[in-house]
């Protein structure tokens, strides 16, 4: 540690008394820095280690040289989304900063594609290259034919781009890939996605918390988690239904270990004996709700006995977990999770577990879910003109109806192989290790080799970015503006993202970049006028607050948003067809699906053939932080979890390596298996995002195993378009 | 049951490997020390019938050279060696370590003192160096005394190897009042070997042939009352001599380290005894000569492998654990 | 004088690593060592298991083997019940790592002394919770001056029924646990 003079003087100082041990507040970045005067400064800005945006402070202190470092970040105690406390990722938001082996230049591939040769070039060589390839592309084929996949926070500024040029060809990961299904299922059930910040379940008041799946601990989301356990202090009954023995899971009062597949079926027998015992909130489901008595002859069918047999779970449970959620009704919440590719149909999964909620009468209530914050923020572009129209529709949401506007990548995908309706031929793919996130990466291979030209934008060297044409290096989130954010918690508030430190080698800001290729594509007036940070405050200035406050603080609160209960002058409003509760939804029904959630078995393993199932770890996101120090070091590798009786009969050990094979011979391997007691016997687990292979990720590279390569094939869910991944089954070999 | 740990640190997870052999050499060498002192004023205080005077001068110079050579290892087990005055800077009356580094401070003047006023006449005729010669005129008359304080000096250091370890309540093997009578045991015993070793005469080598018996004898049962005393003691002692019975192939050295000391040990009083008890002529006959050095290496062996077995297996053990 | 003490809630520990590496950060603690670490326990077979989740740290015990065994005194206890290195004073004899029950010692290796958790004392002094509190996502760990009677810390250890660790090895360990288990409502 730095063991300034400044601190040792202090020391001394104050060796003589000071009791005073309650974390000293924080009112201010400047006023923290102030007390303790000298070198030290305080930003105070929003995490990306992952995307749930903490408020973050970075301390920056000068090293011998004068130059600025970043030597801790904390949590920002104003912060709703962190609450002061920073999870691991947040913490080691430095190891990304300092990595060594970050995409320090501009650089424009002179190899084959994928051979990672490449020549570094100065920032107006890139650009040029790249708009002039861009007009090219766009000459021959239309600007339709330029496109963009995106996760995170790169991909708004290229939005504007693409735009702009006149294509509406843009998807992100997060719609298909993980909870664009979810949103899409509450909004036909409540006319609301379950939360945009967070979702808005009011864990820490809760009496009974169903967690489907949901891996709360493991899936490291700050507040929430901080709430969960919370609630697991206060004794909240927790019911985990998983085929893991999750960390949830261990504080669970009743774990189910439940046959994967067959959610539905538990959700809807659940269902089933709230209504017919009576247990449901009756007021609530008559005032609010329609279609109650469709949704109570649908369920008919599902009895606990019949549930027992096709979840492989004990009926006592089963029935037991319902009456419990009648019991403390409106006091409890089924987790609306957020991954929900699984198995295909899993709109109607959501769309139980949202009914389920309804007539619980959790939404609006105290332990079950808050409503929306009531936060106005007048609408700001900063005098953009209006965006073209597209001069072909965009495909990106191919024969869903109820595809979300963040796209489907897999149909952007598809398109960009078959050519149809129209060849894509420029991609920009922002801030996400495509291969990684998409399903069947053979495709996306395919994909890539179909493209003219494709431009990463990203701060490390994936395997992804190692394929493009051109890549730009953007500078990480402590060296950055971005933002204003909205921040939708209980309340509603502002956060902010700004730099600690000036951008390190010569990587430049997303909103820069982007804005740089506005200009080089003769777009100035979609460019940035001047500055992020004036733009920034123009933003402020029509939100009505204080962008000083904001800057200072990292979050200032919109007074009186917070409404987050029903009461007689606060009543919820339902944003569906009916402006109610649909339990039965007409809309599903027009387009000829089953307006009320309808069981299907999921197909199950083959003999020999284990499902392979995968999650989180609360130290990684995905596969972008595996080459933090300070996360690598934690955990460097992923392990695959396997049923200790099933270890036993294979005769494998512990930490053993093998490899996995799964049904369409695709190996991966080798890999440690954890012989373990918390899985089912049908299933491996592993967490997602390791096995990277790009040799300039030199910690991460080739460590454990990447689960995407094993997900050859996906059930595409048909109302929202979302690819479940959980239908891919494994052969464990032996390594020899 | 499925343990999983975030944040250990390879010295002490999943077994502590603070001190190796180094240490245990320190230890050897410094009992062994100490056995020579005590041996060799023995050898000079004891009623004297063919006094053997090669044989103790020697000795008294060896003792000390050999405690230098253990603090040379024990030095190369330190960090910070640069630091190592930080030892003399400090008394710490509860620290058995900061003991070990004043006691060397005692030690090592009556050791020289010792060696100076035993070297024989004819020796001390050979030295050039004459304030050393003054030196040694000047401790001769003392010898009687020097010797008297060598004796429990001696003791002292053999049983202080015990006690570093002894003290170090988180290790059980090591915690424990019997490991320094083990120590000075073994560290006695070691002495009497290597003077039976270096004595010229067959009537030096028989006596301290017949205390060696004696020694070794005391050692064994020291021995069998240090593991019975943690088999007797609560689950972490009992946990701790676990090494030293198991049959995994894990702790194979521990097991071998008390297959050799249960062969080593007896055997050599076997042969002592068969040596005290045979037939002599005046002069040794060469098997004779072979037999006697024979068991006073074993003992050696045995006192060296205590050592070695007892730092590496006292790292092993502990309290609680993860259970 | 405060007598600081940390208690630990096991139920609320999600396993979350927030701890160690805030730890790590704020000590500047080189790569492979650790002064604080999260220990997950589960016993039983599927599907009926139990967890034990438990961070582990210098218990800053009231009669340290330690302190007693450091020749040179820079092991030492300190008047606000830290247990603290004075680093320029340290041999690196590691005595100290083997005397101490906890295995919570290490040297680091750069400069050869013993290091290990200090209550993060520097930030004590500036006011503010150790790093690994301050993170705490489970708000698992609590920190604070046991002889206040007002202090968190003091309130929850009269209002539960806590264990420290090793009470055998007779430390007095200033390291509390609770709620060993989660509740099972
Ligand atoms: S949850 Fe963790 S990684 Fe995600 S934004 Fe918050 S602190 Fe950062
Ligand atoms: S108190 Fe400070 S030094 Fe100790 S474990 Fe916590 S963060 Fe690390
Ligand atoms: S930060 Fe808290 S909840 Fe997370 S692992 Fe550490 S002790 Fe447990």
């Amino acid at each position: 540690m730095a063991f300034s003079r400044r601190n040792f003087l202090k020391y001394a100082a104050m060796s003589a008394g000071g009791t005073l041990i309650a974390d000293a507040p924080f009112f201010s970045a400047r006023a923290r820095a102030e007390a303790e005067g000298g070198n030290v400064r305080y930003v105070p800005t929003s995490c990306e280690m992952c995307f749930w945006k903490c408020g973050a402070i970075a301390k920056v202190e000068k090293d011998k040289d004068g130059k600025d470092v970043v030597v801790k970040l904390e949590g920002n105690p104003l912060h709703p989304q962190s609450m002061g406390r920073l999870c691991a990722r947040g913490q080691a938001g430095i190891g990304q900063l300092y990595d060594p082996d970050r995409l320090k230049r501009p650089m424009i591939r002179t190899g084959k594609r994928g051979d990672g040769k490449y020549k570094e070039v100065s920032w107006d060589e890139a650009l040029t290259y790249t708009a002039d390839k861009l007009k090219e592309i766009i000459a021959k084929n239309g600007p339709e034919s330029v496109s963009m996949m995106s996760h995170g926070s790169p991909g708004d500024y290229f939005t504007n781009l693409v735009k702009a040029l006149g294509s509406g060809n843009i998807a992100f990961a997060s719609f298909a890939q993980c909870k664009g299904i979810r949103d899409a299922a509450w909004e036909l059930t409540f006319g609301h996605k379950p939360g945009s910040s967070c979702e808005r379940v009011d864990l820490k008041n809760s009496r009974v918390i169903v967690l489907l799946g949901t891996h709360l601990g493991e899936n490291m989301h700050n507040s929430q988690t901080q709430e969960f356990a919370e609630a697991v202090g206060n004794g909240a009954k927790i019911i985990c239904v998983d085929p893991r023995y999750s960390t949830a899971a261990s504080k669970a009062s009743l774990w189910l270990p439940i046959k994967p597949g067959t959610d539905t079926a538990l959700l809807l027998t659940w269902i089933n004996i709230i209504i017919s015992e009576e247990l449901h909130d009756k007021a609530y489901v008559e005032q609010y709700t329609i279609g109650f008595e469709q949704l109570k002859e649908a369920v008919k069918q599902y009895t606990p006995e019949w549930c027992a047999k096709e979840t492989d779970l004990p009926e006592a449970d089963i029935v037991e977990a319902a009456r419990d959620l009648g019991r403390y009704a409106p006091h409890v919440v089924i987790h609306p999770g957020r991954h929900a590719a699984w198995y295909g149909n899993d709109a109607q999964r959501s769309r139980a577990m949202a009914i389920l909620n309804a007539i619980l009468g959790a939404w609006g209530r105290e332990g079950g879910m808050w409503l929306p914050a009531n936060g106005k923020f007048a609408s700001f572009n900063d005098g953009y003109p209006k965006y073209p129209d597209p001069a072909k529709p965009p495909v990106i949401k191919g024969d869903y109806p109820f595809a979300g506007g963040e796209g489907l990548t897999q149909v952007l995908r598809d398109t960009i192989i078959t050519g149809k309706p129209y060849p894509i031929k420029a991609l920009f793919v922002c801030g996400t290790d495509m291969l990684k996130a998409l399903p069947a990466p053979d495709l996306t291979r395919k994909a890539i080799d179909n493209l003219d030209l494709m431009i990463a934008v990203d701060i490390m060297p994936s395997e992804t970015a190692m394929m493009a044409d051109v890549i730009l290096p953007e500078c990480t989130y402590l060296e950055r503006h971005d933002g204003l954010f909205k921040v939708e918690a209980r309340q509603a508030g502002v956060g902010i993202r700004q730099p600690a430190i000036e951008p390190l080698h010569e990587t430049k800001p997303a909103w820069w970049i982007a804005s740089e290729l506005c200009k080089k594509m003769g777009l100035t007036e979609y460019a940035v006028k001047d500055s992020w940070e004036a733009r920034m405050k123009r933003q402020a200035a029509a939100w009505g607050v204080k962008y000083e406050d904001v800057a200072d603080k990292g979050y200032v609160t919109i007074p009186g948003s917070e409404k987050p209960y029903i009461t007689a002058d606060n009543q919820p409003e339902f944003k569906t067809t009916s402006g109610k509760i649909e339990l039965f939804s007409a809309d599903l029904e027009k387009h000829s699906f089953d307006p009320v959630p309808k069981y299907e078995p999921t197909e199950g393993p083959e003999q020999g053939m284990y499902r392979l199932l995968y999650g989180r770890s609360p130290v990684h996101t995905f596969s972008r932080t595996i080459n933090d120090q300070w996360l690598w070091e934690i955990q460097p590798e992923n392990e695959v979890w396997l049923n200790k009786k099933e270890a036993e009969a294979l005769g494998l050990k512990d930490r053993q390596l093998v490899k996995l094979e799964n049904q369409d011979k695709v190996t991966v391997g080798p890999v440690r298996v954890k012989v373990t007691e918390r899985i089912r016997r049908d299933c491996v687990y592993m967490v997602h995002g390791f096995g990277h292979n790009s040799p300039r990720l030199k910690r991460a590279h080739q460590r454990g195993v990447d689960d995407q390569q094993l997900i050859t094939r996906y059930k595409v869910d048909p109302i929202t378009g979302g690819t479940g991944m959980r239908v891919n089954f494994v052969k464990i070999i032996k390594e020899a | 049951m499925e343990l999983n740990i975030v944040g250990a640190n390879a010295i002490t997870y999943p077994a502590m490997h603070v001190w190796d052999w180094r240490v245990a050499i320190y230890l050897f060498l410094g009992g062994l020390s100490g056995g020579l002192m005590t041996m060799s004023a023995i050898n000079y205080l004891r009623p004297k019938k063919n006094f053997d005077s090669s044989c103790s001068w020697q000795i008294t110079l060896l003792a000390p050279i050999l405690l230098s050579i253990g603090l040379f290892f024990l030095n190369l087990d330190l960090e910070r060696k640069l630091n190592a005055f930080w030892f003399y800077l400090a008394f710490k009356p509860v620290s058995p370590m900061s003991w070990g580094a004043w006691i060397v401070l005692f030690i090592y003047p009556l050791m020289i003192l010792y060696a100076l006023a035993a070297l024989p006449k004819e020796v001390k005729a050979g030295i050039k160096n004459r304030s050393l010669r003054n030196a040694s005129d000047a401790m001769q008359p003392h010898l009687l005394k020097l010797a008297k304080a060598n004796v429990i000096a001696g003791i002292l250091l053999a049983i202080y190897t015990g006690i570093l370890l002894s003290t170090l309540v988180a290790r059980p093997l090591w915690n424990s009042a019997i490991l320094p009578v083990l120590f000075l045991t073994s560290g006695m015993s070691a002495g009497a070997a290597v003077m039976i070793i270096v004595a010229k005469t067959k009537e030096t080598k028989l006596f301290f042939t017949k205390v060696d018996i004696w020694l070794i004898v005391a050692e064994l049962i020291v021995l069998l009352l240090f593991f019975y005393g943690h088999y007797v003691g609560d689950a972490a002692h009992r946990q701790a001599i676990m090494p030293f019975f198991s049959s995994s192939h894990e702790f194979f050295p521990y097991f071998l380290s008390i297959v050799v000391l249960g062969v080593c040990l007896p055997l050599a009083i076997v042969l002592k005894f068969l040596e005290v008890t045979g037939e002599h002529t005046e002069e040794l006959t060469t098997s004779g000569l072979l037999l006697m050095n024979a068991s006073a290496v074993l003992v050696l062996i045995g006192g060296a492998v205590i050592r070695f077995a007892v730092v590496y297996a006292g790292q092993l053990s502990g309290y609680g654990g993860y259970m | 004088m405060p007598r600081y003490v940390m208690v630990i809630d096991q139920s609320r520990c999600v396993g979350c690593m927030a701890c160690v590496v805030a730890c790590k950060r704020e000590n500047d603690i080189a790569l492979d060592h650790y002064r604080t670490r999260v220990v997950e326990m589960v016993k039983g077979e599927f599907p009926r298991l139990r967890t034990e989740m438990r961070s582990e740290l210098c218990n800053h015990c009231a009669s340290p083997p330690c302190v007693n065994i450091c020749p040179t005194g820079a092991s030492h206890k300190e008047e606000d019940g830290t247990v603290q290195i004075n680093r320029h004073k340290c041999v690196g004899c590691k005595a100290c790592i083997t005397a101490c029950p906890y295995d919570v010692r290490y040297i680091n290796e750069e400069h050869g002394y013993a290091d290990k958790c200090s209550f993060c004392q520097h930030r004590l002094k500036e006011g503010k919770e150790p790093a690994c509190v301050a993170t705490c996502i489970g708000r698992s760990r609590m920190f604070g001056d046991f002889d206040d009677p007002n202090s968190l810390v003091s309130k929850v250890l009269r209002e539960n029924s806590w264990r420290v660790l090793k009470p055998e090895v007779g430390t007095k360990p200033n390291v509390y646990y609770i709620n060993q288990f989660p509740r099972k409502s």
